[in-house]
């Protein structure tokens, strides 16, 4: 199956297009226009002549070119009849918004049934009903009904709720992670969600599928796809329903432990699958895979501003079956040397609240290249800044530091941790390892993806240790399965 | 097996006895405790002869579902009388019994395993293995795997339970052959796999005796 031109098309008809605001015709449209789709875009109405300055035709039949995606978003007595004029024009793409089908009852049932003896009859692909649209970020179409625009990137959506995916676009746009494609698949009247999986594996956009589940229809396959899928890619995925009691009736103790989600679980272990608890989880595990390469094993290597916080993330570490070895000679013997004489000399590496950048640099790399660690969790040096600045913000309220001054200072620290997160892609690069660096004080103005043009790394930084520990785990997780199964 | 299976559901039995269970479980590749059944007094003390005691003795019929509560498993007979009078007395309670099984005594070393299975709508036979006994349903330490499974998959069923140290060598038990728990899981998919008329497996408790795992007791219970 294969949805190259339905996600990709050069030329889109929307039925149903409006200019009236609040109107979904005028949502697809506006957002598509607005989002800077540079392909064909036909509104087709047939109520109004002009839809945001555009002249309308009355019916898909009557666009003479050739139209390789259609949106319908006319209400649900009427999408038979455009399906005949698509299939008539030869369209084989429909993206069908309408509502006012299976979710709503029998008679919407049997529409839908319809609708989908239609597609398979004529070899259509039909997203929804029922869908809030599609996104291909890497042709700029934007084609959902809240407009949320991320940037391009490699993370694939595939959502049973068109509001849980728009809102994770929305968090993916705010922390500027790219995302590749979206679909809301709807009531999946036709394509499903093991459809738009299979799709994702082969796309050359994708790099990591998000998927958020309520149910599937076909169990079998959807373990057949996602076995295949994540031996290629990672699959992150949030199965809704966590605490729905299997309602069958069970007659042995086995039968009474299981129920559909605990089953669910398993079979997302089974096939390789990352489990997120939350829609955040789901879109920070996403990031991560996104960002920087998997570990090879459990070996972490924690090089800390302070103690504590050093201490606070070896226990994480070792709560999600992360290792922290001891430090090897040769790495205790280069640090010692960089070292004021009662540093830790041991894993968690304290750089006894030395803010150093070059030390930091130096420590991790020496880390990095150590055969003994497979990842390494760099706390405290991202973000010190901000405490140097407010030290400085102080200073000039007394009237010691200049305005001027003050902005230049900031201005220099910001360019110090732009080099440092620069400096650990290229640490990442050389040796192949994942680096989490943790920030000691996020602010709204501070990066959450760090890029270096040029580099197929980036990094990811976390607000706190345990979410870069937990990230860790779930790589480390979907390494360890590939390679049980390569062997 | 398929004789077994088939004669049962022709029969519209909704489970199989013990000895039947047990038989088809061990054809999967699970290891029993000695499975034979007697069907006279005499019979059943040649047979303790023969496997050598101690042994237990078992009711057996596939309509028996608390066996224990009706006085018909007795455990631990160390001699010819003691099995003739236990055999004479669950013969007695007026229940129709299949035969009484006389089973050789598995000393085990107090660990006690679970391996099951249930269908899912969606997924089909679902096979679970974690902690058995008693406390199965209290502690629900268990993991499932959809069916036909890996050996891979069997292995990190074992791994994700949370009381691993009961797995390794424990209060100088030897460790439990993960390889030979892993077959036992892999042939209980297959099994479920291949006879879509078995609907539910309980193999509890599974004892673990000189690191082996071994089933002392079986339930299957077929499709309505």
């Amino acid at each position: 199956m294969n949805l190259h031109s339905l996600f990709c098309p050069r030329s889109i008809a929307i039925v149903g297009a409006s200019d009236t605001l609040f109107k979904w015709g005028a949502y697809i449209m506006s957002n598509i226009l607005d989002g800077g789709f540079t392909g064909k875009v036909y509104p087709v109405s047939v109520s109004k002549s002009i839809v945001f300055g555009r002249e309308t035709y009355k019916s898909v039949r009557d666009i003479e070119d050739k139209v390789d995606l259609v949106f319908i978003t006319t209400p649900a007595r009427t999408v038979m009849a455009v399906l005949e004029d698509c299939r008539d024009s030869g369209v084989t793409n429909v993206v069908m918004v309408t509502s006012g089908f299976s979710e709503t009852g029998e008679d919407g049932s049997r529409m839908e049934k319809e609708v989908e003896r239609f597609a398979i009859e004529n070899g259509m692909y039909i997203v929804g009903p029922n869908t809030m649209g599609i996104v291909n970020t890497h042709c700029s179409l934007y084609a959902t009904g809240s407009i949320v625009r991320p940037v391009p990137g490699g993370i694939s959506i595939v959502a049973q709720s068109g509001n849980l995916g728009n809102q994770i676009m929305e968090w993916a746009e705010q922390e500027k992670i790219g995302i590749a494609k979206f679909v809301g698949s709807g009531n999946e009247g036709v394509l499903k969600v093991e459809d738009y999986l299979e799709y994702f594996m082969d796309d050359e956009d994708t790099s990591v599928v998000l998927m958020y589940i309520e149910g599937i229809d076909d169990g079998k396959r959807f373990m057949d796809v996602a076995s295949r899928v994540t031996a290629k890619k990672p699959v992150i995925a949030l199965k809704a329903g966590r605490t729905q009691s299997g309602s069958q009736a069970a007659q042995s103790h086995t039968g009474a432990m299981s129920g559909s989600h605990v089953i669910f679980e398993s079979v997302m272990k089974q096939t390789g699958i990352v489990i997120a608890r939350t829609p955040s989880e789901l879109l920070s595990l996403s990031a991560a895979f996104d960002s920087f390469p998997v570990p090879a094993d459990n070996r972490v290597g924690i090089i800390t501003l302070g103690g504590g916080w050093g201490v606070v993330t070896a226990d994480e570490c070792e709560e999600r079956d992360l290792s922290i070895p001891p430090l090897p000679d040769d790495v205790m013997e280069k640090l010692d040397k960089r070292l004021p004489p009662f540093w830790s000399k041991a894993n968690p590496v304290d750089l006894v609240g030395q803010p150093d950048i070059v030390l930091f640099e130096e420590s991790i790399e020496y880390m990095a290249a150590s055969d003994s660690f497979d990842a390494i969790i760099t706390l405290g040096m991202v973000g010190s800044k901000q405490f140097a600045l407010r030290a400085a913000e102080a200073a000039m309220n007394l009237g010691n530091l200049s305005k001027a001054e003050y902005q230049k200072f900031k201005d220099n620290l910001d360019q110090y941790q732009m080099d440092f997160l620069d400096k650990i892609i290229l640490i990442t690069e050389k040796y192949g390892k994942p680096i989490l660096p943790v920030s000691l004080a996020k602010t709204d103005y501070d990066e959450m993806v760090h890029q270096l043009k040029g580099s197929k790394y980036k990094l990811v930084i976390y607000g706190s240790p345990e979410e870069a520990v937990l990230c860790l785990q779930k790589m480390y997780h979907y390494s360890r399965y590939l390679a049980k199964r390569r062997n | 097996m398929r004789e077994i299976i088939m004669t049962a559901v022709e029969r519209k039995q909704a489970a199989l006895s013990e000895y039947e269970s047990k038989r088809v479980v061990e054809s999967a590749g699970v290891v029993v405790s000695g499975n034979r059944l007697a069907t006279s007094r005499d019979e059943a003390v040649q047979m303790a002869a023969t496997s050598g005691y101690p042994v237990a003795l078992k009711g057996c019929s596939p309509a028996l579902t608390h066996k224990t509560e009706m006085g018909m498993v007795k455990l631990k007979l160390k001699t010819p009388e003691g099995v003739a009078e236990a055999y004479d007395e669950i013969t007695s309670k007026g229940v129709g019994l299949d035969g009484v099984i006389v089973q050789e005594w598995v000393e085990g070393d107090n660990r006690e395993f679970v391996i099951g299975m249930t269908r899912d709508p969606q997924f089909g036979p679902c096979v679970m293995f974690g902690l058995g006994g008693i406390f199965t349903e209290a502690l629900k330490d268990v993991s499932f795997r959809v069916a036909p499974l890996t050996e891979i998959d069997a292995m990190e069923m074992i791994d994700e339970i949370r009381t691993q140290k009961l797995l390794g060598e424990f209060r100088g038990s030897s460790p439990v052959d993960r390889k030979k728990l892993a077959e036992a899981i892999v042939g209980i998919g297959n099994l479920s796999s291949e006879y879509d008329e078995i609907a539910e497996i309980d193999i509890n408790p599974l004892v673990i005796e000189k690191g082996n795992p071994v089933a002392v007791d079986a339930l299957v219970i077929l499709k309505k």
